[in-house]
């Protein structure tokens, strides 16, 4: 255990992180264990070989070999920005065709004229919706019943598209560009 | 990080591959020499340096300039080398085989014939000895003394804890003295301490 504790002293000492009463324990526990101190002078030669083993250095033309190997950081930039502008545009069509939508519809209502057969519109088209969403059920409960595994395939591409919105909304939520400053 | 760095990495951010010139020209020694030290090889360890520095580049926009941009650089280098240790293990390649040195390891110029051989002969048994340790320690043992990283800054450059770099140092030391008992290396006494 003392010994265990002595190494610990030899790796400070070589650190030179030594605080005085250590080195003077240190110091004096090897004067009495010849087998410490051994290993305390061949950890020391360790220390000093390798203290005085210079840098290496690579061949003289190293940083134009090098620049000659880097890729085009402008075209990626310029390649990342397109993307980045596609996404935002992909993302801002629907909300653009809603809008556009309630902004012609309300134009459209508001003429004095236009109400009533603007009332007659909407509930022929409820009833439009009404038929084609059952008849989409009706549909897709026959299907469902026929074929069962069209379920496992729903769920995995109900899996796709939350994969995919997650990547989308990484891609937007990802920093511009880093300002070293 | 000098000022002149800044502006090298900013402009190197928006694309100018000059700036990361200076960047490259200022850091190409310590990355040379970590890969050069992992790898044992000079061949590779130009490859890995190289590559480290295009990683570097192609991941600028990851870099925090509040962390040492040379402890950033010397990270991504020293994992690629670990990665490529793995690779070599993988397709039972040795490190003991021959394996290209580096010129400095032939000869120093600079240096007397006898002075040349004996660094020589050190230089090899520096990376004879680093070779025969497992790779997460010989990379402690190289930030240790080459680059004089506190423990601290060693374990975020290689992603680990304080006590797991003490602990490898620890170990990897005792081993080295071992290794060095066994190559016949004089031992001697550090300056300074008084037995």
């Amino acid at each position: 255990m003392e010994h265990e504790e002595i190494f610990t002293l030899m790796m400070d000492a070589l650190d030179g992180e030594l605080l005085a009463d250590e080195q003077m324990r240190l110091e004096s526990h090897l004067r009495a264990c010849p087998d410490c101190m051994q290993e305390w002078q061949a950890l020391s030669a360790i220390d000093a070989l390798f203290r005085r083993t210079p840098m290496l250095s690579p061949a003289a033309d190293f940083t134009q070999r090098t620049l000659a190997r880097l890729p085009n950081r402008r075209v990626r930039l310029w390649l990342m920005g397109l993307v980045y502008v596609a996404l935002l545009a992909a993302g801002l069509l629907p909300v653009l065709v809603v809008v556009g939508t309630a902004v012609y519809l309300v134009a459209s209502f508001g003429e004095p004229a236009a109400v009533g057969s603007g009332l007659q519109l909407l509930v022929k088209g409820v009833q439009l919706i009404g038929v084609v969403g059952g008849a989409l059920l009706t549909g897709a409960t026959r299907l469902v019943i026929e074929q069962p595994a069209i379920i496992g395939w729903m769920l995995v591409m109900v899996g796709i598209v939350f994969l995919w919105s997650g990547v989308y909304r990484q891609l937007l939520s990802a920093p511009a560009r880093r300002q070293i400053s | 990080m000098n000022s002149d760095e800044f502006v090298w990495l900013e402009r190197a951010m928006e694309g100018d591959k000059e700036a990361f010139g200076q960047i490259i020209e200022a850091y190409q020694g310590p990355v040379y020499n970590l890969a050069y030290r992992m790898l044992n090889n000079a061949d590779e360890a130009e490859e890995a340096a190289q590559e480290a520095f295009i990683r570097a580049y192609t991941r600028l926009d990851s870099y925090n300039p509040e962390r040492k941009f040379s402890t950033w650089l010397l990270s991504i280098t020293s994992n690629y080398c670990i990665d490529i240790i793995r690779k070599r293990r993988a397709i039972l390649l040795s490190i003991d085989e021959p394996l290209a040195p580096h010129p400095a390891l032939m000869s120093e110029k600079s240096a007397g014939p006898e002075a040349q051989m004996v660094q020589s002969e050190e230089q090899r048994l520096v990376q004879q000895m680093l070779a025969e340790l497992e790779p997460d320690y010989r990379q402690a043992v190289i930030l240790r003394y080459w680059y004089d990283l506190s423990y601290e800054e060693i374990a975020e450059v290689t992603n680990s804890t304080v006590s797991a770099i003490k602990s490898r140092l620890f170990r990897a030391r005792r081993y080295l003295a071992d290794l060095g008992v066994a190559a016949g290396l004089e031992p001697i006494d550090v300056p300074g301490m008084v037995v």
